[in-house]
């Protein structure tokens, strides 16, 4: 017997990833939702410069603070850059120092320009957030090609740099992100050709870079095949949705098929961008156990 | 779009379509006669499925085939191979080229040094228009986080070449001991610096990237130059942008904040193109609910957009029954582009 896909993501980082636009912040968000839901101390957080997290929790942007969404959940928009101002002015240890130094343009185009570190940043910070404070962090991730970056910043600094603070910071974050039992990577996909076939190629450089296979796979916006029996001479925007449909069921199938992990499903629902939405797949997710293909 | 523009930039959201129309444009360039170049930066390599070209296009211009009149042509973008290419190219001697390509930090870097993909998509662009050799290039611009990011790119180079980082790595840094000299001369007070400075950064790392810029030196020059040159060419009015957005209400700040982002940047935007509009109901039905749900989104979407633009061109592409995963598919996204970008005037 299997237990339920939520069950199964109930503590460490999750890392919600896919291609652009195919519901990485709607799943994400229902995530925590159901995590929270279950009990689990949930922090869901958000690296997008656009900032949408808020309206998935019906609630106003709050400038970077964290929100106490629910009992047991908090939103937290992250920027990288102000966590990185906030350690330098900690750790240099003359304050009037720091400060000049924050405001030097060539420590801007240091930390704009040094690759990784902001990656670095972000895992350092979700590691932190999972010492005590939260059981789960759910990591409203990048689309696919910064995704992987993000995963492989840890790998790639810690081999370019030798010794120092920032080698071992990274060493120990390859250990979170490479830990199958600490780090749960979660791919979003639709039952659409080209999305399918990105989220095949993302697992496996995925797998290639950390080591550990993605947790949970997510078909998500699944239209219900609904239809009547064809006629002859019917309306063209049915004949369209009908071949829609058609193509969804193979897109699914080759998915499902191809997929040796734990896979669960989505359904469209009629309803716009909102917590409305952001519950209702909650629920569905909270239901779901937690399939092999 | 009346006349089609030497350079023609889709730019957009990721997810929306871009490669997929920016393949058909192609299409449709050749079937009309000019010799045309499609180069992608998408790094699923979608666009090489597309059209059916290999992993050798990474490294060369491919010929499509069965595209009409065997004028079209495909080329696809990685960071590292281009890069690499840069340096042997332009590296004065055996030298400097075996200095950079061998620097630990060049290695382990260059395929996702922040902002290198950009860099590398404008670097590209203006290799391929220096020889000349198309009438047209159709631009799949790569998928950033800011998606305009991409435009910011010769510039961001050109600024950071010219400011103090790079002058610094010029500066004797470090003394033969390898302790850094400018610490060292301040006595205990520098030798607290030095300690706060690898304790945040660490020395090693910067001593590594010191010797990275410095190994980069000889190619400084170039580099500006050729910026200087795309910033302009991105601008000219021989360049045109089409915006590519996806349809409903709740992709429309986003697709207002792009267009004013390529106003400001004194780019010329041709147009916006909705993608993927799911068709209005004429009748009463009764339909799916989900299909009646998405109709009116993307109606009512579509309808507000052209209120908010203004004067700014706009034309819609209906979805498919079929994604075109091919070549023979393109060629039916090609004849709906073709009616909406006729219906931009
Ligand atoms: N299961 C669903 N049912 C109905 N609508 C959905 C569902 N999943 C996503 N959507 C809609 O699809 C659109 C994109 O979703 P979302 O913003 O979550 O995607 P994303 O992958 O986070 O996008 P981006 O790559 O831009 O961050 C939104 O309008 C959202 O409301
Ligand atoms: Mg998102």
């Amino acid at each position: 017997m299997s237990k339920g896909v939520i069950a199964a993501l109930a503590n460490g980082l999750v890392f919600v990833t896919g291609k652009g636009g195919v519901g990485k912040s709607a799943v994400a968000a229902a995530l925590s939702l159901a995590l929270a839901e279950a009990g689990r101390r949930t922090l869901l957080l958000g690296i997008d410069p656009r900032e949408n997290l808020h309206e998935w929790l019906g609630v106003a942007p709050s400038g970077g603070e964290r929100l106490a969404i629910a009992p047991g959940l908090v939103l937290e928009s992250l920027r990288p850059r102000l966590l990185i101002d906030r350690e330098v002015e900690t750790r240099m240890p003359i304050r009037l120092l720091a400060r000049q130094l924050l405001a030097h343009p060539l420590y801007h185009q240091f930390v704009d320009g040094a690759p990784g570190l902001e990656e670095l940043v972000v895992l350092a910070y979700v590691e932190r957030c999972l010492h005590g404070e939260f059981d789960v962090v759910v990591l409203d991730g990048a689309a696919s090609g910064h995704a992987l970056g993000q995963l492989l910043a840890p790998a790639l600094v810690a081999e370019a740099v030798r010794g120092g603070p920032f080698a071992r910071l990274a060493a120990r974050l390859r250990g979170l992100v490479s830990d199958p039992r600490r780090c749960r990577t979660v791919l979003v996909t639709t039952a659409e050709e080209m999305p399918a076939a990105e989220t095949f190629e993302l697992a496996e450089e995925l797998t290639a870079a950390i080591g550990v296979p993605a947790a949970l796979l997510v078909i998500n916006q699944l239209a219900p095949d609904d239809l009547p029996v064809a006629r002859a001479g019917e309306a063209a925007p049915l004949v369209l949705w009908r071949r829609r449909l058609a193509r969804q069921q193979r897109e699914r199938e080759r998915l499902r098929s191809g997929w040796s992990g734990a896979v669960t499903e989505l359904p469209w629902l009629p309803l716009p961008r909102g917590a409305a939405l952001a519950h209702a797949l909650a629920e569905w997710l909270a239901a779901a156990p937690e399939a092999p293909a | 779009m009346k006349r089609w523009p030497r350079l023609l930039v889709f730019v957009g959201a990721g997810g929306v379509g871009k490669t997929t129309l920016a393949a058909a444009a192609g299409w449709l360039s050749a079937r009309d006669g000019a010799r045309t170049l499609v180069m992608t930066f998408d790094p699923s390599h979608r666009l090489r499925q597309t059209l059916g070209v290999g992993a050798e296009a990474a490294l060369s211009e491919i010929p499509v085939a069965g595209a009409p009149g065997g004028r079209l042509r495909a080329s696809l973008l990685d960071a590292r191979t281009t890069f690499d290419r840069l340096v042997e190219r332009y590296a004065p001697d055996a030298a400097a080229r075996d200095r950079i390509l061998g620097n630990r930090f060049y290695r382990t870097f260059s395929g996702s040094l922040a902002g290198v993909l950009e860099y590398m998509a404008v670097e590209r662009l203006f290799e391929v228009r220096a020889a000349e050799r198309y009438d047209r290039i159709v631009l799949d611009t790569p998928p950033t986080r800011e998606a305009l990011d991409f435009l910011g790119a010769p510039r961001r180079i050109v600024e950071f070449l010219d400011s103090g980082i790079v002058r610094l790595a010029f500066r004797s840094w470090f003394d033969d001991s390898g302790r850094p000299r400018l610490t060292r001369r301040l006595g205990p007070l520098g030798r607290r610096v030095e300690a706060g400075l690898d304790e945040i950064v660490g020395v090693d790392l910067l001593r590594d990237m010191v010797e990275f810029f410095r190994a980069f030196g000889p190619l400084y020059e170039g580099f500006r130059a050729r910026a200087a040159e795309v910033e302009r060419l991105l601008r000219e009015p021989e360049t045109g942008f089409l915006l590519v957005a996806g349809p409903g209400e709740e992709r429309i700040p986003e697709t207002l904040y792009f267009a004013r982002r390529l106003r400001e940047h004194g780019c010329h935007l041709a147009g916006v193109l909705v993608n993927r509009l799911h068709p209005p109901l004429e009748s009463a039905g009764p339909w799916p609910p989900l299909l009646a749900f998405l109709s009116r989104r993307d109606g009512e979407g579509f309808r507000l957009l052209a209120e908010r633009l203004g004067e700014i061109p706009l034309g819609g592409l209906p979805l498919l029954g079929d994604e075109p995963a091919h070549l023979a598919g393109i060629e039916r996204v090609a004849g709906e582009l073709e009616t909406a970008l006729a219906g931009l005037g």
